[in-house]
């Protein structure tokens, strides 16, 4: 269950944050706008997407990757793991990281667009300037609900996104408590092989 | 029952580990393991019975039945909420419990939730970690799965004021609880995969786990991972400052 409810959120997120014409100036307010407005551009041309995937993996490229820290998650996941190791290894393992997200995000979208209710909380207490998160629920097909929370920091080129958090199950702890050892164990190019040939267990 | 308290006896004292989703707050790591493969052994017979269960079951039963087991609990919840001061909620928590168990048909139905009375999940495990006991070791059980130390505990305290729980202590009415384990399970057969295909499945298991302990033990607003110490570990010497990672045996990846 827990699982699927990661896709759902990687997709909100997703819809959540592919303009990048917003202003970019509180992150609440960047995922609460554009929310229907990408809804309907995916509800839309849904028939058209389904038979052309790469456009629909362009427009996430585009709309979303610029919304995300992937280089920072990166850095999160690998931690000591990634202590020595090339700058030019780790965007590396960012970019196969990425791709395998574009890839899956775009699956996701196609299945799931037309059935998803999110719900965006309001900022509570004054926002940190810094880091911050950006409470949500999701609407799930059965009825329930389940929260998921985005974290976003503040970087140069405004608020970006690095973390989902499902019932309190953070995707870069997890998934680092997976990849630190692996890289540990087997080294750093073992590893992005093993992304770049889309094997990315968390999302499955 | 006797699994647990034998279980409970091998481990023996208490402790105050650091609770955080990093190996050293597995100290019990070697015996863990070990107890995880044997659940994991069990689970090739009651995976296959969830499976079936799953299949078999038209969703709003299995749904009626998860229902069913979750009013159960609210005795364990509504005791809590008073011991933790959460007076309001507890009364809300009984309204729920007596609407559920009467025009609810003994749980099957969640009416309160339809009239929008919120649902809220406490035990004593969750207690304690609120009066201060909120480090504990992580803890695998044998047949109950994850837990920590603390929870194991008082996992057993709580099943005396569930009504069902005190019913059968001290009969054999083991039914409730293979009912209730085949339904638990198939609840988490779609995280299977995942799970199957993670590097270290058991680390997966435990990180899952503990850091969905700490979303409820704060009612579902946990402080901010502290992604800065993430990063620091990027800055340190070899030579960590961590102490020693307590013998991970990596021994069973893939």
């Amino acid at each position: 269950m827990k699982l699927k409810i990661y896709l759902l959120s990687l997709i909100c997120l997703l819809i959540g944050t592919a303009n990048a014409d917003l202003k970019n100036d509180d992150p609440v307010t960047l995922v609460e706008d554009i929310t229907g407005q990408i809804f309907a551009k995916v509800s839309d041309n849904l028939e058209a997407y389904k038979n052309d995937e790469e456009s629909l993996k362009d427009l996430v490229r585009e709309d979303l990757i610029p919304l995300l820290d992937i280089d920072y998650a990166a850095r999160l996941i690998l931690g000591r793991a990634g202590r020595g190791v090339d700058q030019e290894k780790i965007d590396q393992f960012a970019s196969a990281m990425s791709n395998l997200l574009i890839d899956r995000y775009s699956a996701g979208l196609l299945q799931f667009s037309s059935k998803i209710k999110l719900q965006v909380l309001p900022q509570r207490g004054e926002l940190n300037p810094k880091m911050t998160r950006v409470r949500t629920r999701v609407g799930l097909p059965d009825g329930g609900e389940a929260p998921v929370d985005y974290a976003f920091r503040q970087t140069p080129d405004g608020w970006k996104a690095f973390d989902v958090i499902v019932e309190g199950i953070s995707y870069i702890t997890t998934y680092r408590n997976q990849i630190m050892p692996e890289v540990q164990a087997n080294g750093i190019d073992s590893v992005i092989n093993r992304l770049s040939r889309g094997e990315l267990e968390l999302t499955d | 029952m006797g699994v647990l308290l034998f279980s409970l006896l091998l481990i023996g004292c208490a402790d105050t580990q650091n609770r955080h989703t990093d190996p050293e707050n597995d100290p019990w790591e070697g015996f863990n393991r070990k107890t995880y493969a044997f659940n994991e052994g069990l689970d090739k017979v009651v995976r296959p019975i969830a499976v079936g269960y799953d299949k078999i079951m038209p969703d709003p039963f299995q749904r009626g039945v998860g229902n069913f087991f979750r009013n159960l609990d609210s005795t364990v919840t509504i005791v809590n909420q008073l011991l933790q001061g959460k007076f309001r909620e507890s009364g809300s928590s009984l309204g729920r419990f007596l609407l559920n168990s009467t025009i609810g048909v003994l749980g099957f139905f969640d009416v309160a939730s339809k009239v929008g009375i919120p649902y809220y999940n406490e035990d004593l495990g969750q207690t304690l970690a609120t009066w201060g006991y909120h480090d504990s070791r992580y803890l695998m059980l044998p047949v109950f799965g994850p837990s920590t130390f603390r929870d194991g505990v008082t996992r057993y305290a709580d099943s005396f004021y569930n009504p069902v729980g005190y019913a059968i202590h001290g009969n054999n009415r083991w039914g409730y609880w293979i009912v209730r384990g085949i339904d638990l399970r198939a609840t988490f057969l779609d995280s299977d995969a995942a799970i199957k295909e993670a590097y270290d499945p058991y680390v997966m298991v435990r990180d899952l786990w503990l850091q969905n302990r700490e979303y409820q033990i704060y009612d579902g607003d946990p402080p901010m991972v502290d992604y800065d110490i993430y990063l620091d570990d990027l800055d340190e010497q070899p030579e960590a400052t961590r102490g020693q990672d307590p013998g991970s045996p990596m021994n069973s990846p893939h």
